[in-house]
């Protein structure tokens, strides 16, 4: 740190942002029940943004470009790849704004289940967890990776700030085969900042659940127009369309409609959803503390998120980047919202949700088709639709689902979505 | 000219030679690989001018096998003084108790290593350094006044740059290899307003080899706009099977997504893949050849090994039809006992190296593209690509693509769909495949993930293809 503020001073570069992390990450991979691999990657890497500040034709402009120390570098090749990030800021010419102000704190240690403990430890217990799942001869994991991680990040900028913090976290994911009728496999991922166990199981039993119903599945739906259940992860990211048109950069360059204020829905529409942006992190980027974020209010925004930049431009506070939604639960059990007919979406190849567009889809892997008094699994084929279609026509399940980026409600059911099937 | 290579790499030479000997004399097998990659990223748009340093990487990983196991340490500096502590940090992963009451342990017996010696490098002409930033930003603006000017309706232009260089040694007791390669990759999009949507057409450049990649940017303004325009009157696909021409980029969409990641040999140990069962059968049209290898194109995805020490070789996976054989990684090819055929890649020194593809694409055939229009009676023409997703396991595909443009009598009508959702059983799209165009065309802008994670660069593409496709 020393040697960047050193060289940083010697190129009278007087606006920085300092960011070192260094994670500590024991990993293990199995195929079956038997450990393929082994790792550990004990990396650290230090981000500098300088910002310069210049004229261009009579406006005042602030260029910003990005340098990458790693450890082991001398004074001379850290001054040389300062020297070439400060030399690069003065291309990048947008119109000036202010950096926010930091905060010097103590560090903040991990106040977690995981906090402490050595790595090795943590990472039996949640692959004890996962496997205890697996108890069945007819559908099991077919593979699994686990990532039990300690991260440090510390942040000194030239606004003041100087904050350091911990997290600990097990991710991963794990593939369940169920192979009669049909061969089949489903793709799961996990998140944890707790030694959440129970949850871990209970998840993955979910998932071995579900690749046998998938094994069932013969047929594609057919084509037409149904009214769509979507649940749990699909939550998230159908919700990102209204996190990415509230962003700053998207607002202002007009990418996005939403104003603050305005119902997001449309200017006629009367209610709406309730949405609030979840602090991940305790600090931001710049070292500014870092809260949770109200974002809708019935509909109505009421915050726009981002960095300093686009935020200035558009005359609101910056704020972090945020990754996580809170919303509250809708007032429809779950067993309504699946009243047929309908399709039950619960696995797709990939679930996709555009914010620029609004359009979400994706091609089915596992989904139950309730109608005419019967349950029946489906497979294939691919779901279409636009939220600006069917925002008004969206019912939420009383029920909630919790998972890192989401505490909301379980399920949604989604009127008049087309269905590319048999 | 010849990439030179990091003189990073070149300083800790010593140190990971004796690293390398520390290791091999510790354990049954060992090698190290070093990475150092720089690069940079330059983007421009209505509003916005951005420089970053893009996806660099410096650090070391070692792998090491003992009485059957392995275990990996990625670490990011070196020093005489800490070589007894990598040593160390390997001894305790290999012993470290880890594994559940009930779950085994995977045993490999060590790799059979031909004695290599190797030192290459790629060409360039431009080096972007001789360029500087300040010329690379000035040209990009240049592109994007072009394309802003062009229609009052387009609501922004983004030109984007980047180009990567890295050199990756490999050590192991029989290896001492070196590569230095750059490539460039680029693109413009232009983005037009549709009531509340906001429509963009996309058009990429890459290659291999230095900044004199930003002439072929130029031409790709013009279009992309009109693209972009076109899009706002686009309507919503009317799900069906259709017979559709797809061009070059959705080719190489379909080649990686339907079938590259089917015959990653990584996939056939877990059982996660059909393919194994399909090993000499049919499971294309026999006018499908398909190749994977980072030698088998020169394309953002070429190199001389990969990370694990393998040689880069041009697979032949799919011969006229017939299915021949996958790609692998060391560790697969050990489980599987085939030989490892140059595909076994990282993310970064910090991850895991997996089966993963490098340029994979179909042989060109014969066909004119008019005449493959002409032959529709009612279909798409399908173009510009944004993602897939791969499903080795059920040979299912799905990929997203921005246009359909509708073909009726064998004429372009003008209409237009989007988004569209390719859909299908794999062998099903490839088998209905009737004509293929007379030349084929890679592209390597995009970052290939496994499942959802460990990106790693690839390039795909091949010719104008004719097939029946379920479009949603």
């Amino acid at each position: 740190m020393e040697k960047i503020l050193s060289a940083l001073d010697a190129l009278g570069a007087e606006q920085y942002v300092i960011t070192e992390k260094h994670t500590d990450s024991l990993e293990t991979f199995y195929v079956k029940k038997a450990l393929d691999l082994t790792r550990r990657a004990d990396t650290a890497v230090t981000s500098v943004r300088v910002f310069r500040p210049f004229e261009k034709d009579g406006a005042k402009m602030l260029g910003e470009a990005e340098a990458t120390v790693r450890p082991g570098m001398g004074e001379a090749e850290i001054r040389s790849v300062l020297e070439r990030a400060w030399y690069a800021a003065q291309f990048a010419a947008n119109p000036w704004y202010p950096l926010p102000a930091g905060v010097k704190e103590p560090a903040k240690a991990d106040k977690g289940g995981f906090a402490g403990k050595p790595l090795a430890e943590s990472m039996k217990a949640m692959t004890a967890a996962l496997f205890a799942a697996d108890t069945a001869d007819d559908v099991f994991l077919n593979s699994a990776e686990l990532f039990m991680r300690r991260r440090t990040t510390h942040v000194v900028t030239s606004q003041g700030a100087d904050v350091s913090w911990e997290q600990y976290d097990v991710w991963g994911e794990y593939v369940c085969q169920c192979p009669a009728p049909v061969d089949v496999e489903t793709y799961h991922q996990f998140n944890y900042r707790d030694p959440e166990t129970d949850a871990l199981t209970a998840d993955a039993a979910h998932a071995l659940a579900l690749t046998r119903a998938r094994a069932q599945a013969a047929a594609a739906p057919r084509t037409g127009t149904y009214s769509l259940v979507l649940d749990r992860e699909q939550m998230r990211t159908l919700m990102g369309y209204y996190v990415g048109r509230s962003g700053a950069g998207m607002i202002y360059q007009k990418y996005s409609p939403f104003r603050l204020g305005e119902n997001v829905h449309g200017p006629d529409a009367k209610g709406g959803l309730t949405m609030t942006l979840a602090a991940t992190e305790p600090y931001t980027g710049f070292g500014a503390p870092m809260a949770d974020l109200p974002l809708l209010d019935n509909g109505v925004l009421r915050a726009i998120h981002g960095g300093p930049r686009f935020a200035h431009y558009l005359g609101v506070a910056p704020t972090g980047e945020y990754r996580a939604v809170a919303m509250p639960a809708g007032t429809v059990p779950r067993s309504q919202l699946l009243a047929e007919p309908c399709l039950h979406a619960v696995s797709f190849s990939d679930f996709q949700m555009d914010p620029l567009s609004g359009h979400f889809g994706g091609e089915l892997r596992l989904g139950f088709l309730y109608e005419n008094g019967t349950v029946t699994p489906v497979t294939g084929g691919s779901v279409s639709g636009s939220i600006l279609d069917c925002h008004d026509r969206m019912t939420f399940s009383a029920e909630r689902y919790r998972s890192a980026v989401y505490d909301g409600p379980l399920a949604v059911r989604i009127e008049g979505v087309q269905v590319a099937g048999a | 000219m010849k990439v030179q290579p990091s003189a990073f790499i070149v300083e800790k030479r010593p140190l990971l030679l004796r690293l390398r000997d520390a290791l091999c004399g510790a354990f049954d097998y060992a090698s190290v690989l070093a990475e150092d990659t720089t690069g940079k990223y330059y983007r421009v748009s209505r509003h916005s001018v951005s420089v970053d340093e893009g996806d660099t990487a410096r650090g070391f990983v070692v792998k090491a096998l003992d009485k059957g196991r392995y275990a990996e340490y990625s670490f990011s500096d070196l020093t005489a003084e800490t070589i007894p502590a990598v040593v160390d940090a390997v001894r305790a992963l290999l012993a470290a108790d880890l594994r559940p009451a009930g779950l085994e342990g995977r045993a490999y017996a060590p790799p059979a290593e031909e004695p290599t010696v190797f030192s290459g490098a790629t060409d360039y002409d431009i080096d972007p350094a001789s360029l500087g930033d300040g010329e690379i930003l000035d040209r990009l603006a240049a592109l994007r006044d072009r394309g802003l000017a062009m229609d009052e309706a387009v609501l922004d232009f983004i030109a984007w740059m980047s180009w990567q260089r890295y050199t990756k040694l490999f050590l192991s007791r029989d290896k001492d290899m070196t590569q230095s390669v750059m490539f460039v990759t680029g693109g413009v999009t232009a983005a037009a307003r549709k009531d509340q949507e906001v429509k963009q057409a996309y058009l990429p450049c890459s290659g291999l080899g230095g900044m004199e990649l930003m002439e072929r940017m130029e031409a790709n303004v013009a279009p992309c706009v009109r693209t972009a325009l076109e899009l706002t009157h686009s309507e919503s696909m009317i799900p069906g099977t259709y017979e559709c021409i797809c061009d070059p980029e959705t080719t190489g969409m379909i080649v990686h997504e339907a079938f590259g990641h089917g015959v990653e040999m990584d996939m056939f140990v877990k059982d996660r893949a059909q393919a194994p069962q399909f090993i000499g059968k049919y499971v294309a049209s026999p006018l499908v050849t398909m190749h994977d290898g980072a030698c088998s194109a020169e394309q953002t995805a070429t190199y001389f090994f990969d990370d694990e020490g393998t040689p880069a070789h041009d697979t032949v996976v799919i011969d006229k039809g017939v299915l021949k054989t996958g790609i692998s990684d060391l560790q697969s090819a050990l489980t599987l006992g085939t030989e490892p055929t140059g595909n076994g890649r990282r993310e970064s020194f910090a991850r895991k190296a997996y089966t993963r593809m490098t340029n994979t694409w179909f042989e060109p055939g014969q066909d004119k593209l008019e005449d493959m229009i002409a032959s529709v009676k009612y279909g798409m023409y399908l173009e510009c690509p944004s993602s897939g997703m791969e499903d080795p396991k059920n040979w299912g595909i799905q990929c997203m693509v921005d246009i359909a443009r509708e073909i009726k009598d064998g004429k372009l009508t003008g209409r237009i769909f989007s988004p569209v959702v390719l859909t299908g059983y794999v062998p099903d799209l490839l088998k209905s495949i009737t004509a293929m165009s007379d030349g084929a065309q890679l592209s390597g802008t995009g970052y290939c993930g496994k499942g959802h994670k460990e990106w790693v660069k690839v390039s795909d593409g091949g010719p104008y293809i004719k097939a029946t496709i379920r479009l949603g």
